[in-house]
């Protein structure tokens, strides 16, 4: 038998020695200079580093030792609501066949409490903040950003859509009326750029993604998770506390690169792919249907790492290709 | 960590007071054993040496599922840390494969890596004055509470350990206890029928007559749980329990894993991040 090695311990410190995560911090590519290609991408007054960044919801300031965060376009917050949430009650996430399905139901420590918890944490990471703002009606958006007035942050990202709230109805992103309200109200009481977080669940999200960029919206996010039910094979109850919740992974990429490429026809604005990224080739394609920036969700779970991962891949697939700047590249894909 | 979470219990734990934690880590980590433990349960030794270093008693770990295996899982599989052996670099995990993500995993070979994340969570606390500590394991809840033990027996405090399982064949732990040199170990199972929370009760009560332990450990089970709290508030023991949940980050951005959470209100405490370990206020002196 091996003797007993294990004991209390101290805490704190940092990993020891050697581990695949130091090896891929160590790895970052050099700064400046060289030949590095330029991955830089433009959202209205906003120049972001790379085009990569979060889906709002799947990342915290938790996983900052986790992923390089230098090497990431920018961070997106979760939604702040202008009052305090507990959110939905449990199970709030299951797995689905190739995705997964969530109703957690977005707490939330209110506007105030996120500037003094939240923002700081968000801050202090190596990207530029982008804020995602909610509400449950067109007033709360604007209370929110009234709120916000005097904390320091890089980019709005107004959530329109919140397909798993247990406040049932429309959501406010089906109404193009209601959007161009809600943008109009947010874009009033900033001076950083506004991206609009749009719904799937629309006949014509060229029609709202109009209203969304007439109301003054910088960008446009396209999506958001898919409205979905699972049932528990043992019981045929719903798993998910609040019986329905929203899909997302691998299994939404498909309606996700669709709806991106309908709005990128539609819109001049700058259109951030979101929905089942989470490999280079994956963002490649939602680039090449006209994305400017896209956003990683899921795949943070299975890879914490994964916006670097991409963000590497990027500038690797642009320097095979002899390309100086990501927009170059991303011109020729799709030419035969 | 796969078993439904309940309520009841989830809702009655509080969040232990906060305490130093290592920072977590991810590492593609070598699997140098990989093999079936009875009838439905897979141990799993992987190279990890800053996790195996560093992890606390009652943390766990995020397991990948490999893109490579057929179960295309999304979410990676939260795991006790069920032994540490620094010296050797390794960490042991015992898991049950009761869906396809699990079940995949059972596929890794001896030589592939994994993807790990961890160590994660708040862990046990075993108390400064604490002489006697009785832990309290279901199945492959054993995992959760081994931590604790190898702590205890690393600074002379005794153990009592119960490993309780349906089948004397889906027994976690009693070669481990073995290896730590705990000699007071209680197996039940449904199979010999000494497993029912009343006999185990009346045990207990006789094995630990000569004095009461200071501190009570318990995963995987919500009716050894109840009894637990139950002789906790009969000897004036202070209560930990170690919860499951489904989870998808398991470092606390994503919410999933709130222990009641209500839709007004504050959120309750995440069982990644402010647990997995609580206190189970007992309805005595404890707490």
């Amino acid at each position: 038998m091996t003797a007993v090695t294990t004991g209390p311990r101290p805490v704190g410190d940092p990993p020891a020695g050697e581990d695949a995560r130091a090896r891929f911090f160590a790895a970052a590519p050099a700064p400046e200079g060289g030949a590095a290609p330029d991955l830089r991408v433009r959202l209205g007054s906003l120049t972001l580093r790379n085009p990569v960044m979060p889906a709002s919801g799947c990342f915290g300031p938790e996983l900052a030792p986790l992923v390089p965060t230098s090497e990431i376009g920018a961070t997106v917050t979760k939604t702040v609501f202008a009052r305090r949430r507990g959110g939905n009650p449990t199970h709030r996430l299951t797995e689905t066949p190739m995705g997964m399905i969530n109703s957690v139901g977005i707490p939330s420590l209110g506007t105030d409490g996120f500037v003094r918890e939240m923002l700081p944490r968000y801050r202090a990471m190596a990207a530029p903040v982008i804020v995602s703002v909610g509400g449950l009606a067109v007033g709360e958006y604007l209370t929110v950003m009234d709120e916000l007035a005097g904390a320091r942050f890089d980019g709005v990202e107004v959530n329109v859509s919140c397909p798993n709230l247990e406040h049932g109805g429309l959501d406010i992103g089906t109404d193009p009326d209601a959007v161009a309200r809600v943008v109009s109200g947010v874009v009033a009481r900033t001076d950083v750029p506004v991206l609009v977080k749009l719904t799937p669940m629309v006949s014509s999200i060229a029609e709202v993604a109009r209203a969304a960029e007439e109301a003054g919206a910088t960008a446009l996010t396209v999506a958001n998770s898919f409205p979905g039910m699972t049932l528990d094979p043992r019981t045929r109850r719903p798993v998910l506390g609040n019986r329905v919740g929203g899909v997302s992974g691998p299994a939404v990429k498909p309606l996700a690169l669709r709806l991106t490429w309908a709005t990128a026809e539609a819109v001049g604005v700058p259109v951030i792919g979101c929905g089942g990224i989470s490999t280079v080739d994956d963002a490649l394609d939602f680039l090449a249907v006209g994305a400017t920036a896209v956003q990683v969700g899921t795949a943070h779970f299975a890879r914490p790492f994964v916006m670097a991962e991409i963000a590497r891949g990027l500038a690797a697939r642009c320097a095979a290709a002899d390309a100086t700047r990501l927009t170059d590249y991303v011109r020729t894909l799709g030419e035969t | 960590m796969t078993a439904p979470l309940s309520r009841s219990l989830a809702e009655r734990v509080v969040p232990l007071p906060p305490a130093a934690r290592p920072e977590p880590t991810w590492d593609e980590c070598r699997v140098v054993a990989h093999e079936p433990v009875g009838d439905r349960y897979h141990r799993l030794t992987l190279r990890a040496p800053s996790i195996a270093d560093r992890a606390l008693a009652g943390q766990f770990v995020m397991i990948t599922i490999p893109e490579s295996t057929p179960s295309r899982s999304v979410l990676p599989r939260p795991m006790a840390v069920h032994r540490r052996r620094p010296a050797e670099g390794v960490v042991e995990i015992v898991y049950g494969a009761g869906g396809a993500g699990t079940r995949a995993l059972t596929e890794v070979a001896v030589g592939e890596d994994l993807l790990v994340t961890g160590p994660l969570g708040r862990g046990f606390t075993l108390d400064p004055g604490t002489r006697r500590v009785l832990v309290v394991g279901r199945g492959i809840g054993v995992c959760s509470v081994m931590g604790a033990v190898e702590d205890a027996v690393a600074t002379g405090v005794e153990v009592v350990a119960v490993t309780s399982a349906r089948t004397t064949e889906a027994l976690v732990g009693p070669g481990d206890l073995a290896e730590l040199g705990v000699e007071r170990v209680l197996a039940v199972t449904d199979e010999a029928g000494d497993s029912a929370v009343p006999a185990l009760r009346s045990r207990l009560a006789g094995e630990l007559a000569d004095g009461p332990p200071a501190q009570v450990f318990v995963c995987g089970s919500d009716r050894l749980a109840e009894l637990c709290r139950s002789l906790g508030q009969e000897w004036g023991a202070r209560v930990q329990v170690s919860l499951e949940a489904h989870m998808a980050c398991g470092l606390g951005y994503c919410h999933g894993c709130a222990t009641a959470a209500t839709t007004t209100g504050s959120e309750s405490p995440l069982i990644c991040a402010d647990g997995p370990v609580f206190a189970l206020p007992t309805g005595g002196g404890d707490r």
